[in-house]
């Protein structure tokens, strides 16, 4: 029973994850292609695509959980403001301590993660952007055993709904428009 | 000209034998009064500013500023916030035709003077089919791949023509693939920033936008004064971008190009429905209605300050930060900066960044270049056909017998076929020649679009929607500033804008 929980919430978590982890593991993947050694492009893609990851699998909890208004850009500008500074800072102490063997702070600590939380609010659009455009059709594909999945894709398909009324509605008064040009 | 003082109120001609109430607006046919859709009701909807994303965050915002901010420093940026916020303007000036009246702005200026429609026809075949664009991202990516520029630049021609040929509804497509790959821009890009750069950088970076006034005498001497004036026009969307975003409006449905059909591509051309001759127009003495036109309203603010604005300042600030990151790394970047080679900054940008966090960030960045020239083809592309296809098919004679689709699959491939005859045989940006002019063209369709929106806004629509005193002021100090600069950079220092 509990597995199965489990399980539900990973489903739910998982489009905040990939984004994040995307975000985090574009870095690695390049490093990849220009032929760079293999752990190095790892490391980099692990240590910011895996904290990017888990903060986006929470972020995609609290939508799914209602926690959040959908769609909206105020919360998710405030929860990377605190998300994606731990995120460097966990990059930046993992990478030095696998690299080099000991962790380490940057040295200007608080002005880095000053300057980290301006940025955040640039990553907070990107992250939006994409979530909003992957997760409501995974979550289609999960709800059927998935009711929680189910129930966050209720809430995006009734507002879609309201968009596809409008096209109808917009299609019957454009076929009304030519019938009426037929008849003159 | 037209005399718009004998424009009836909205809604209230019956000028038909079946008394069909109508909207006229210059000497084109009236439009007729239909409903105005819902806006859509939540925001996270993106509209097709996506598309002006992805035109307009270009070389403008990732090589030029922040080769003036290396040169003049960070206090140079304010000229940045004014351009970038002027098109902001424009932008939801020219959301404001498109969306009562579901025509394109080329359509809004036929109706008040018809050569001001093909002015800027011709403009568009002059300025925008060089495949130049193309060069930067193509060659970021032979950076990456060792694939030489040219191929990669010739296959993607032919790729994007195969696309958009295959796709049912353009539009859609379009949207989707822009969409992701600028969510991925943005994310990336911050990312970048967020290892490269330091809070200094960002805080002079950003204190900068508001040093107004600052102008160094430097900035005056006839090497500068036309690069300034040239990257203020090219802050954000430059040339036609805009008018074509009217467009893409109508394509997505917004407003009363809910009204008009989508594009099709050439595979489903058949399926293509007809054209309305005009637009529509909504009743504007309705209260239930100016209530929806409000939403609209919103609707497209939301998308011009978010994601237009603040997309295309981040990308900006970011770049910024970046040049600033590699100057200091490395002194040489400076100077081939400020030198003006552009692939030569890009290349010693690139070391720089790898001789800082391992040559990762090198390719990362050129990346980010291949991924922004990607964006603005793909748009550009389908801008021009669009565009041309529009103006051809409503005011062509005879144009009619073909379909909307043809039409813009014609000018797709032509513009392809010619991209690719001159990326092998010929000067991808045109010859050199004609390269001042291309430039002063570009520039001057700026001022000159400005005076259209004036006109088309105050004197083709109805009283209740037309701009606030405010909004024209704006518009009318982008007119001075575009032509006022082309002008005074061309007969001060005998050079047009660079």
């Amino acid at each position: 029973m509990e597995k199965t929980r489990l399980l539900r919430l990973v489903e739910l978590a998982f489009p905040g994850f990939v984004v994040g982890l995307i975000a985090g593991a574009v870095a690695g993947g390049l490093a990849g292609f220009v032929g760079q050694p293999a752990g190095w492009a790892l490391v980099s893609m692990l240590t910011l695509g895996i904290p990017l990851g888990l903060f986006g699998a929470g972020f995609g909890l609290l939508v799914a959980f209602r926690k959040v208004r959908l769609g909206g850009f105020a919360p998710v500008a405030l929860f990377w403001l605190a998300g994606f500074p731990i995120s460097r800072l966990l990059h930046e102490v993992g990478t030095f301590w696998i690299l080099g063997g000991e962790p380490r702070l940057p040295p200007d600590l608080l002005g880095f993660i000053a300057y980290q939380g301006i940025v955040s609010a640039g990553f907070a659009i990107g992250f939006l952007w994409l979530h909003e455009r992957i997760a409501p059709r995974w979550w289609r594909r999960m709800a059927p055993h998935n009711p929680e999945a189910a129930r966050i894709y209720a809430a995006y398909a009734e507002h879609a709904k309201q968009i596809y009324d409008m096209r109808q509605a917009r299609r019957a008064s454009r076929a009304a428009a030519r019938a009426k040009a037929a008849q003159r | 000209m037209v005399d718009s003082s004998k424009v009836p109120v909205s809604g209230t001609t019956a000028d038909t034998d079946h008394a069909e109430r109508v909207w006229r607006a210059g000497r084109l046919d009236p439009m007729p009064i239909r409903k105005l859709p819902d806006a859509p009701p939540a925001i996270h909807l993106l509209g097709p500013t996506v598309f002006l994303v992805a035109l307009g965050v270009g070389m403008g915002e990732s090589y030029m500023w922040p080769r003036l901010v290396l040169v003049f420093g960070p206090e140079i940026r304010w000229l940045f916030l004014i351009g970038v916020t002027l098109q902001a303007v424009v932008m939801l000036e020219m959301a404001r035709y498109a969306m009562a009246t579901g025509e394109s702005i080329f359509t809004g200026a036929a109706r008040v003077f018809k050569p001001l429609m093909w002015f800027f026809f011709a403009v568009a075949i002059l300025v925008y089919i060089w495949p130049g664009h193309l060069s930067a991202g193509a060659a970021a990516f032979e950076e990456i791949t060792g694939i030489p520029w040219v191929v990669t630049a010739c296959v993607g021609l032919v790729l994007v023509g195969v696309v958009f040929s295959l796709a049912k509804v353009i539009y859609s497509l379009l949207e989707n693939v822009l969409s992701l790959l600028i969510g991925v821009l943005v994310v990336g890009t911050a990312v970048i920033a967020s290892l490269v750069g330091s809070w200094s950088d960002l805080s002079s970076t950003i204190t900068g936008m508001f040093a107004f006034g600052y102008f160094p005498s430097d900035a005056m001497s006839s090497a500068w004064f036309p690069i300034v004036v040239g990257s203020i026009a090219f802050a954000g969307p430059s040339g036609m971008q805009q008018m074509w975003y009217t467009l893409h409006l109508r394509d997505s449905g917004a407003g009363m190009g809910a009204h008009v059909p989508k594009i099709r591509g050439l595979r489903h051309a058949s399926e293509q429905e007809e054209m309305p001759n005009r637009g529509f127009m909504f009743d504007t003495d309705d209260p239930a209605e100016m209530k929806k036109w409000k939403g609209w309203r919103r609707w497209v603010t939301f998308d011009a300050l978010l994601l237009f604005w603040g997309i295309t300042m981040l990308v900006t600030i970011s770049f910024t930060v970046l040049a600033q990151a590699a100057a200091r790394e490395n002194p040489n970047v400076a100077t081939l900066i400020e030198g003006g080679d552009r692939d030569a900054a890009l290349g010693a940008m690139s070391d720089a960044f790898a001789s800082a966090g391992g040559s990762i960030l090198g390719g990362l960045f050129f990346g980010f270049i291949a991924l922004i020239g990607l964006n603005a083809t793909l748009g550009l592309f389908d801008s021009f056909s669009r565009g041309q296809a529009d103006m051809t098919y409503f005011f062509v004679k005879g144009a009619k017998r073909f379909k909307i689709s043809h039409l813009y699959a014609f000018f797709l491939w032509g513009v392809i076929l010619f991209g690719i005859l001159i990326l092998l045989f010929g000067p991808a940006d045109g010859p050199s020649g004609v390269l001042d002019i291309l430039a002063f063209l570009s520039t001057f369709a700026m001022g000159a679009y400005c005076v259209v929106l004036l006109l088309v806004n105050n004197r083709m629509l109805p009283k209740p929607i037309r701009p606030k005193w405010w909004a024209n002021l704006i518009i009318g100090f982008g007119a001075v500033f575009y032509l006022g600069m082309l002008f005074y950079s061309l007969i001060r220092f005998g050079v047009v804008v660079s």
